[in-house]
């Protein structure tokens, strides 16, 4: 499988050059003769899901914007990648940037947008130099511009670098951040396709999901489907990180199991060891017990195992690894990264920590875990944004997968 | 149509709103605690969580829009539940310390959690720590009571738009401060503390004062700080107001108030208020008894009239004082004395103004309902930043540029500096000159439409005249002007908000006429920005030289006979003395007897040392005041009157609204209005007024304008202009043209001149008696711009000498950039470093008002802050 990271292989994979010698940009050529309506359909036919977590149907986005009668529209590549565990967009960013603003410009073409930010996250400064070289070149050669390879369209691309909030990644919230207000999420709807940056009509997609648009343009949306699933089609990126013997960036046709990922991809568990745990998508999906192995990693057959595909950042553990202080490790990150907006995530996530912390460190009581529970409950689904429901079900997934471990009555101990 | 149901009851609706507004509507509770009336819906507190059928999660009712068919249930189970998890979180970080927190007893946290919350919290790990902050001297903020719902934030910048305080930090670490760190750099309007659910924001001046349950009675009376006339609800305990509360659905402010509504009142109960009538004995005032008091100020003034006759007699009104007060001061003066000597500081600018527009446009041409300004498609400011000196109107303002409706300004305006879409600061007293400019760009694009001919043909005239006189130096670009064009052509309907520096210059006519035009070209509804509480009730109350009450000039017989029949006595059919004439007089010697009610002459005229020298040249000078002020000192006699809260009344503001003041507590002086009858009555006249009651009942029985007026009916709050009375339809057709060579002045720059700087904290009337208002309100002080302080080399707190022909003082600077040219700016607040002290005059010849433009002055430095501490 070699489509979102195909240019990676080719020397100087960053420099226009290089990117155009392995074929880059002749999707944009193709994209720019075609009715932007087509391309819209040709990606809603398609079927491609939105590669940020959510998951949702990038063609309805697109038809639902360019649809809007309000200009001008905006295109944001949501670049904001900082969920624990997720790295899959860095290569792209860093590596082909080129793919991304050929992605961008076909997208940006195909619902009428003139102007796009790459909303990228504040600890990617490499990416940033790169990226920003890669604008600078792509305006030269013509592929970014006021009149795009002589065609007439015009499109104007930015770098907005974030600050480090990890709420950011919440698309109302980012375009709060890019409008220069505090990142919080707004009131939905109108949803951003609607009503989103400086109040206009705004396409948000992932920097995967972007990536995506150059092949599916240049081979149709027939040939697009053939990878992966019918529900899922398409390629997905992987990141691998943890207990294995080769963690990394994997493209892989949607569906793969999560065996074939470990074992056949990642060379198996570090040291011969043996699999405890998963967590599937980033650290706000559920994490998933040993024998889940056979699960299909894409967006139907994971909710069937108790957790999500969220970004495909997958995290593995061994026998050794301690789950309560995962846990711990997690819920405090959630707890750094509210935004304070709503209470059942303000307050009831920093709960969460403090009782977590006083577990690990030796004084729980009995009833924490029951609390933890009860706790878990009160903020599910009274949030505001998905940030507070994820520290909610990330740790009822730990109580509820690995209970003695939580209550201090087996397992490891480090 | 759209039909939902709510806990089983079906609900029609016209328009799609949230689902707790609808319940709201229908009578169903929902508890809520971000939410509120004036701000924008928010959903971060989740308390209003509500189950909707089909939807597997519970909703937040303030932001979830009804759509039809939708079935809401408010009390479920689950939603208890929810609602009661919120509260224990939202207790996590709280320290619970309602026993010595002055909120308790309003908190919404705490009446919330009584009702819905857990009795018992099961959060046994360490809570958040933020001290109290005391490094204001207004707002105390206590965050560790902060439950975020962020109120403030909104209100601060989405309706005050001071953005001034903001969220600092994130989740649970999050606090509220202002950008400025401890202290507060803001307008002090305190909507903050208003909208504030918890004892975060709590004023400092009333803390630990009181509780919620100590007050005795709320009355709902209005503001006696400026010409907008908000309403508020003043609390009550023994006989002083602890605290005045706003309403979301009170008032035309509807909830908001200004720094000197909420915080001023205070100025009532000061060591300068007056409790004792005084009298002048050797050289000095001494206590007296009423008795005494008024039999000397009534005989003396008998006496001059027997003398010198009633034209040696005058009176000065104040927009300070009720209709009643006013209404009483006037029948003194025409029926009693028999002289039409009476005027104000309303004569200064308000008045003159509007007789100016209504001559043009019909009586009431100036009066229209607020609400206009943010339904109206652009906005016109100039001669006074309403920000500052009327900020609720100032509120309009911004209001109406977050609407995206075009605002320009004219002149210095720092509180609407955000909000205009053009800025347009001329060059010192270059207004006509830009406005010239304005009016020819905007008639290339909009010819006249010959709706007026009569105005029409006065438009061609006075543009033929001005043709030869445009210049392009009032030191604006032209793309400055263009801009400024294309904005006004924007306007269908502008309002126009005129301020006080158009009219005290001697090129007033013609600036007035200028206005005129573009309020013709634009169609245009006029706003004057009224200082004081009772401006335009003074001028409905006949204070002024020229007319009587409800406005009929004095010299039309049939008016006069209408009153002279209700007074039974004789009035003079030629006008009587502006203030400026009788000042003079006194200093000539032709006037002998002042009755001056609620003004302090020696801070609210220029040049105060020649108005020092007329008074002391009076054979009697009466001042009936609340407060001792530099003017009592030289009185003869000295009646102190009810305070704003001790007395009822009424008053008229910038709208023509009559609105009904209401005695709130209990005062040791006499009302304005009685002690006026009790000295006709001494003098030979017996008025038969038992309480406000009688004089309204005389005013509109009498008035034309104000027939059937009641209080009661003013307390529906719609007492509004023309009530049910007969404005004077009739336009003046004589006409003079101003004098078209006043635009062309010999260019300024190069030179300084001074003039009087617009305060927020207070206007140096009765606000500088305010120990709230004086924490605030910096000493006197010079602005200055980069221009000059190029010239002068200072820093802020530097001092500096300024002297003006007839004074001189040391002022500390504040530098401010926005400031154009060499101007410097002076509060009127401090009796002897006021504005108005240093400045020359001359007397306009078309309105008989002071002209102060072209006050030179010179500034130089004297010793830096750096110097002095090291001293």
């Amino acid at each position: 499988m070699n489509i979102l990271l195909k240019h990676i292989e080719y020397p100087e994979s960053t420099e226009l050059k290089g990117y155009c010698e392995s074929g880059g940009y002749k999707a944009l050529s193709k994209a720019l003769d075609m009715k932007p309506s087509d391309i819209v359909d040709e990606v809603r036919r398609s079927g491609l899901r939105g590669r940020g977590g959510a998951g949702f149907p990038a063609g309805m986005k697109w038809t639902i914007a360019s649809m809007d009668p309000k200009k001008p529209k905006y295109l944001i590549c949501n670049a904001d990648e900082g969920e624990p565990g997720t790295f899959k967009d860095k290569p792209i960013l860093e590596k082909n940037p080129h793919l991304l603003i050929e992605g961008m410009a076909i997208s940006a073409y195909a619902i009428g947008a003139e102007y796009g930010y790459i909303y990228l996250r504040g600890e990617y400064p490499e990416a940033k130099e790169i990226l920003e070289k890669a604008i600078i070149d792509s305006y030269a050669a013509g592929y970014l511009g006021d009149n795009i390879l002589g065609k007439g369209f015009k499109f104007h691309l930015f770098v907005y670098f974030g600050a480090g909030a990890y709420i950011c990644g919440e698309e109302t919230a980012m375009i709060e951040s890019l409008q220069g207000k505090r990142g919080q999420p707004r009131i939905k709807p109108p949803f951003p396709v609607n009503e989103g940056f400086l109040a206009k009509p705004t396409v948000i997609n992932n920097v995967e999901t972007f990536a995506n648009i150059p092949y599916l343009v240049e081979v149709g949306a027939y040939a697009y489907m053939k990878i992966g699933t019918p529900e899922s089609p398409g390629p997905k990126l992987f990141s691998v990180s943890g207990s294995v013997n080769k963690p990394g960036v994997y493209e892989l046709p949607m569906g793969t199991t999560l065996r074939e990922i470990i074992y056949e991809h990642c060379g198996g568990i570090k040291d011969g060891k043996k699999l405890k745990a998963v967590i599937p998508g980033g650290v706000s999906t559920p994490i998933m017990t040993a024998d889940t192995l056979d699960c299909p990693m894409d967006f139907v057959n994971l909710p069937k195992y108790g957790s999500m595909l969220g970004s495909g950042g997958l995290i593995v553990f061994d026998e050794t690894a301690d789950l309560r202080k995962v846990c711990l490790r997690i819920t405090e990150f959630f707890e750094h990264e509210s935004c304070g907006k709503c209470t059942p995530c303000r307050e009831g996530v920093g709960w969460l920590s403090s009782i977590l912390k006083r577990m690990c460190s030796g004084e729980g009581k009995p009833e924490d875990v029951e609390l933890l529970l009860e706790i878990s409950k009160n903020i599910l689904g009274k949030c505001f944004c998905a940030l507070g429901d994820g520290a909610a079900i990330v740790v009822q997934g730990f109580v509820n997968n690995f209970r003695p471990e939580m209550e201090g009555r087996a397992g490891a101990q480090a | 149509m759209i039909t939902i149901t709510i806990n089983g009851k079906k609900i029609k609706l016209n328009k799609p709103v949230t689902i707790l507004e609808a319940a709201r509507k229908s009578g169903i509770h929902i508890p809520t605690l971000c939410d509120h009336p004036m701000l924008e819906p928010f959903g971060g507190c989740r308390l209003c969580l509500v189950e909707i059928e089909k939807m597997p999660k519970l909703q937040a009712s303030c932001t979830q829009q009804v759509t039809d068919g939708m079935v809401v249930w408010t009390e479920t189970e689950k939603v208890v539940e929810a609602r009661r998890a919120m509260l224990e979180f939202l207790l996590v970080n709280h320290p619970l310390d309602c026993p010595y927190c002055d909120k308790a007893g309003e908190c919404d946290l705490q009446d919330n959690t009584m009702k819905y919350g857990p009795a018992i919290g099961r959060f046994k790990e360490g809570k958040r720590k933020h001290p109290e902050c005391y490094d204001d001297p207004i707002i105390v903020t206590n965050m560790e009571r902060c439950i975020l719902c962020s109120r403030c934030i909104r209100m601060c910048s989405d309706v005050q738009g001071a953005d001034a305080i903001t969220i600092t930090n994130r989740g649970n670490k999050s606090y509220v401060e202002p950008f400025s760190g401890g202290r507060f750099d803001c307008e002090y309007c305190g909507n903050c503390i208003t909208v504030c659910p918890v004892g975060s924001l709590m004023s400092r001046l009333h803390k630990h004062t009181y509780r919620p349950w100590y007050i005795e009675k709320e009355v709902e009376t209005i503001c006696s700080f400026c010409g907008v006339g908000c309403s508020f609800v003043a609390q009550i305990r023994g006989d002083s107001i602890v605290r005045v509360e706003t309403r979301p659905d009170l008032g035309l402010n509807k909830g908001l108030l200004c720094v000197k509504g909420r915080f001023g009142f205070d100025y009532t109960v000061s060591s300068a208020r007056l409790k004792s009538p005084l009298i002048e004995r050797n050289g000095g005032l001494k206590q007296t008894t009423w008795a005494e008091a008024l039999s000397h100020a009534a005989g003396k003034l008998k006496e001059v009239k027997e003398k010198y006759g009633p034209a040696a007699i005058g009176a000065i009104a104040s927009g300070l004082c009720t209709n009643e007060d006013n209404y009483a001061l006037q029948r003194l003066m025409r029926s009693v004395i028999g002289a039409n000597n009476i005027d104000s500081t309303t004569g200064f600018f308000y008045g003159p103004a509007q007789r100016f527009f209504e001559d043009i446009f019909g009586q009431g041409a100036t009066l229209n309902p607020m609400q206009g300004i943010t339904n109206s498609d652009g906005v016109f400011v100039i001669g006074a930043d309403p920000s500052a000196v009327t900020p609720v109107l100032g509120l309009q303002v911004r209001a109406a540029s977050r609407k995206g409706i075009p605002v320009v300004t004219v002149g210095h305006m720092s509180g609407l500096k955000r909000f205009a879409t053009c800025s347009l600061n001329p060059d010192a007293f270059s207004e006509p000159a830009l406005l010239n400019m304005l009016i020819s760009g905007l008639m290339k694009k909009r010819p006249v439409c010959g709706e007026n001919i009569f105005f029409e043909d006065i438009i061609k005239k006075f543009m033929l005249s001005t043709s030869d006189n445009i210049s392009d130096a009032c030191g604006l670009g032209k793309s400055d002007i263009d801009k400024a064009v294309d904005e006004l052509n924007l306007m269908t309907n502008p309002a126009i908000l005129i301020g006080r520096q158009v009219v005290q210059r001697s090129d007033a006519s013609v600036l007035l006429l200028q206005l005129s035009v573009l309020i013709y070209l634009l169609n245009g509804r006029i706003y004057l920005i009224s200082e004081l509480p009772n401006d335009q009730g003074l001028v409905d109350m006949g204070c002024q030289p020229d007319t009587l009450p409800g406005g009929r000039p004095v010299f039309s017989d049939s008016m006069r006979k209408r009153y002279e029949d209700s007074y039974g006595a004789e009035i003079p059919s030629a006008q009587g003395m502006r203030l400026m004439e009788m000042i003079q007089a006194a200093h000539e010697g032709k006037l002998k007897a002042l009755y001056v009610m609620g003004e302090n002459l020696l801070l609210n005229l220029p040049d105060t040392g020649y108005v020092k020298e007329a008074l002391l040249k009076l054979e009697l000078l009466v001042v009936q005041d609340t407060l001792m002020n530099e003017t009592a000192e030289l009185a003869h006699v000295v009646l102190p009157a009810c305070s704003w809260p001790e007395a009822e009344g009424s008053y008229t503001n910038f709208e023509g609204r009559m609105q009904h003041v209401k005695k709130a507590v209990h005062g040791e002086a006499m009302e304005g209005w009685k002690i006026i009858s009790e000295i006709a009555k001494i003098i030979g006249v017996d008025w038969d007024f038992l309480t406000v009651v009688d004089i309204l009942a005389e005013l509109t029985k009498v008035s034309p304008v104000h027939k059937g007026i009641t209080y009661s009916e003013m307390d529906s709050g719609n007492c509004l202009w023309p009530y049910n009375g007969e404005p004077l339809r009739d336009i003046a057709k004589d006409f003079v043209l101003p004098d078209t060579k006043l635009i062309k002045r010999e260019k300024c720059s190069g030179r300084s001149y001074l003039s009087a700087d617009q305060q927020l904290f207070h206007s140096g009337t009765i606000g500088r008696n305010s120990s709230a208002l004086n924490l605030l309100m910096p000493a006197s002080y010079a602005r200055i711009g980069s221009a000059l302080n190029e010239k002068l080399s200072v820093k802020t707190g530097d001092t500096a000498s300024i002297s003006s022909g007839v004074k001189s003082a040391e002022l500390d600077v504040i530098i401010d950039p926005d400031i154009k040219g060499m101007m410097v700016f002076v509060p009127n607040t401090a009796a002897d470093k006021g504005a108005l002290s240093f400045m020359k005059w001359s007397m306009n010849k078309d309105f008989k008002n002071p002209a102060l433009d072209g006050n030179e002055i010179e500034i130089s430095k004297l010793r830096s802050k750096a110097e002095e501490v090291a001293a």
